[in-house]
C-alpha cells in the first residue's frame, strides 16, 4: 500500500508512505508561500521513489484547523487528485495529528493559537481516543476543566504512521464534498449572525 | 489545440475548454453573487471558501459539457493575477495539480488580457487596436500592435468605473450588485442633475472618485434641505457623465494612435447606454467596434482560454512554481 500524506495547516508536511514506512518526507515550518512551494515539493518527492502519483492507493489529507489559506491549498490539491485519479481521500484533524506526540501524562491536549485568547483545542489520550472534540474556544476555560494532560502545540514530534494506522480503514470522502475544517466562521458571517440575532 | 482554462480571481469559479483561441467548446461559470449580496459586496475570505467547495464540481461539469476527458486536453491555462489573492490561489493550485498529474504545459494568463481576448471568441482580433477595459476593478485604455502585445496608454487614477457604479448604486439604495440595476434605473430617468465632468483633460487617464463624492454630497445636501431626490434622474445624469468621458477619451485615443479597431472588455461593457454611446461614436468616426456578448463580459474562463492560446504561441509557459499575484501590470511579461 502506498499513501500520500498532506498537511498544509501550518507550513507543510508532505510524505510518501509505503507498507507502513515513511519513504520520503518533506517539511517546512515557514508559514508563508506554502501555496507556491507545495506542488513543486510534492512533484519532486516522486523523483526519489520508484512509483508514480497514479500508484497511490490513498491520500491522507489534514483538513484543519489551521491557517485558512494553508488548509485551502492542501484540500484543493487533494480534491483534484482524488477526483481525477479516483484515489480515496481520508481526512485527518490537525489537532489529532498534534496529539500523536508522545507524552507522559494520561491525556494530550493539542492547542493551536487562534488569537485574542481563543484556541483550536481538543483532548485525546495516547491511543488517540477522543475526550473533547475539536473546537474553537477560550483556552483558559478548557484548560481548567481537565487534569493530567500535556499541552502540545508544535509540529516537531508528530507520528504520521500512528494517525494513518488509526484512520486507514475510515470511509473515504467524496472529493466534491471534502472541504477545509476551519472550525470558525468568517468575521463577516459572525457579524451578520450578530445582526440577525 | 484544446486548452482547459481556469478562472477564480474574484467571486466566480469558472472553467472552459477553448480550441485554438477561437472556439468555445464549453464553459461553466459558478457565480457566488447570491452569497455576497448578503454582505453588500464581495467578502474575500468567503469567496476563497466558496471556490474550494466548487472547484471539482466545476471541473467535472465542464468536462461533461464538452464530452472530453483530461487526456484530450493539450494545455492548462489559469488566471494568476490580478485579483483577490485567496481566490486566485484556488484556481492556481487546481491548475498546477492537473499539470502535475497529466504532465501538460501550464499557461499563466493575466486577467485583463483575458478580458480583451473575450472579443476573439466573437471575431478574430484585428490589429492595431485600442482596448477599453472597464470592470469593477479596472478602467484601462490599452494599445495592441499585434497579438499578445499590450501597452497601457491610460487608466483610472483612483476608483474603477464599475466600483464607482456600485458605490453610487448603494447611495441610491439599490441592492448589490448595483451596477446593472443603476443602468436599468437610468433608462427610466432624464438628465436633469448637473454633475462635474471627471478629469476632462488631455490625457488618457480617468478619475471617478470625485464624481462619486459629488453624487454623495448632492444626495446629502438635498436630503438636508428636505428635497426629494429623483433617483432615476440622478442615475441618468451619473450614467451620462460616465459614458461621455469614457467615450470621449476612447475616441481621442483611437484618433491620436491612428487606429481603426476598438474592442470593449470587462463587466461594465454590459452597460447598455455605454455600448450605444461607443457604437454611435465609432460609426461616426468609421471605426470597427467589437463588444463581447454578455456571457463573456463578466468574469469567465473562456476568455482566459482564448488569451492562453496566443500566450502559448509567444512562449509564455510557467512551471509548478508559478505564483498568484494580487497586483500585476498588463505590461508584465507573465513569467
Amino acid at each position: 500500500m502506498r499513501y500520500l500524506f498532506i498537511d498544509t495547516s501550518f507550513g507543510y508536511v508532505v510524505s510518501l508512505i509505503e507498507n507502513d514506512k515513511i519513504v520520503c518526507i518533506n517539511k517546512s515550518e515557514e508559514n508563508f508561500n506554502t501555496s507556491d512551494k507545495i506542488l513543486p515539493v510534492i512533484s519532486s518527492m516522486f523523483d526519489n521513489v520508484d512509483f508514480k502519483i497514479n500508484d497511490i492507493s490513498k491520500i491522507f489529507i489534514v483538513t484543519g484547523p489551521g491557517s485558512f489559506t494553508g488548509i485551502r491549498v492542501g484540500v484543493t490539491i487533494a480534491k483534484i487528485l482524488g477526483y481525477t485519479l479516483n484515489i480515496p481521500l481520508i481526512k485527518l484533524s490537525k489537532l489529532e495529528l498534534l496529539a500523536t506526540t508522545s507524552v507522559k501524562t494520561k491525556y494530550v491536549m493539542p492547542v493551536i493559537d487562534a488569537r485574542r485568547g481563543y484556541a483550536y483545542v481538543a483532548l485525546y489520550d495516547n491511543d488517540l481516543n477522543i475526550y473533547l472534540d475539536d473546537c474553537y474556544d477560550v483556552l483558559d476555560t478548557v484548560t481548567k476543566k481537565y487534569n493530567d494532560y500535556t499541552i502540545v502545540s508544535d509540529n516537531s514530534n508528530l507520528d504520521i504512521i500512528k494517525i494513518i494506522k488509526k484512520h486507514e480503514l475510515d470511509e473515504a470522502e467524496n472529493p466534491h464534498l471534502l472541504k477545509p475544517n476551519y472550525l470558525k466562521k468568517t468575521e463577516a458571517e459572525e457579524k451578520l449572525d450578530r445582526k440577525n440575532n | 489545440m484544446k486548452i482547459l482554462a481556469i478562472e477564480s480571481s474574484c467571486d466566480e469559479t469558472s472553467m472552459s475548454v477553448i480550441e485554438d483561441g477561437v472556439k468555445d467548446l464549453g464553459t461553466v461559470i459558478l457565480s457566488q453573487i447570491d452569497i455576497h449580496k448578503l454582505y453588500g459586496g464581495v467578502v474575500p475570505e468567503i469567496a476563497s471558501r466558496a471556490h474550494v467547495e466548487a472547484i471539482t464540481i466545476v471541473l467535472d461539469e465542464v468536462l461533461k459539457k464538452c464530452n472530453l476527458t483530461m487526456n484530450d486536453i493539450d494545455a492548462i491555462a489559469v488566471t494568476y493575477g490580478p485579483g483577490l489573492i485567496g481566490s486566485l490561489l484556488i484556481g492556481l493550485e487546481c491548475a498546477k495539480t492537473l499539470c502535475f498529474i497529466y504532465n501538460k504545459p501550464l499557461i499563466p494568463v493575466h486577467h485583463i488580457k483575458g478580458h480583451i481576448y473575450a472579443n476573439n471568441l466573437v471575431k478574430r482580433l484585428e490589429f492595431p487596436l485600442i482596448a477599453l477595459v472597464i470592470s469593477g476593478g479596472h478602467t484601462d485604455l490599452v494599445y495592441m500592435s499585434e497579438d499578445y502585445s499590450f501597452k497601457k496608454i491610460g487608466g483610472t487614477l483612483d476608483d474603477a468605473v464599475g466600483e464607482c457604479y456600485d458605490k453610487v448604486a448603494r447611495i441610491l439604495d439599490l441592492p448589490y450588485p448595483g451596477g446593472p440595476k443603476l443602468d436599468k434605473l437610468a433608462s427610466e430617468g432624464s438628465d436633469t442633475y448637473n454633475l462635474p465632468k471627471p478629469l476632462n483633460d488631455n490625457t488618457y487617464n480617468f478619475s471617478f472618485s470625485g464624481l462619486k463624492s459629488a453624487v454623495i454630497n448632492l444626495v446629502h445636501n438635498e436630503t438636508q434641505r428636505g428635497n426629494i431626490i429623483k433617483k432615476e434622474d440622478l442615475a441618468c445624469s451619473f450614467q451620462k457623465t460616465v459614458c461621455d468621458i469614457l467615450t470621449k477619451k476612447t475616441i481621442k485615443a483611437l484618433k491620436e494612435y491612428n487606429v481603426n479597431n476598438l474592442v470593449v472588455a470587462g463587466g461594465v461593457s454590459a452597460n447598455k447606454v455605454l455600448r450605444k454611446n461607443l457604437e454611435d461614436a465609432c460609426l461616426e468616426n468609421n471605426i470597427n467596434i467589437t463588444v463581447p456578448p454578455i456571457l463573456y463580459c463578466t468574469d469567465n474562463a473562456a476568455m482566459i482560454g482564448a488569451a492562453a492560446y496566443y500566450a502559448y504561441k509567444k512562449g509564455i509557459i510557467a512551471d509548478l512554481n508559478l505564483k498568484a499575484k494580487a497586483n500585476v501590470s498588463i505590461e508584465d511579461l507573465d513569467n
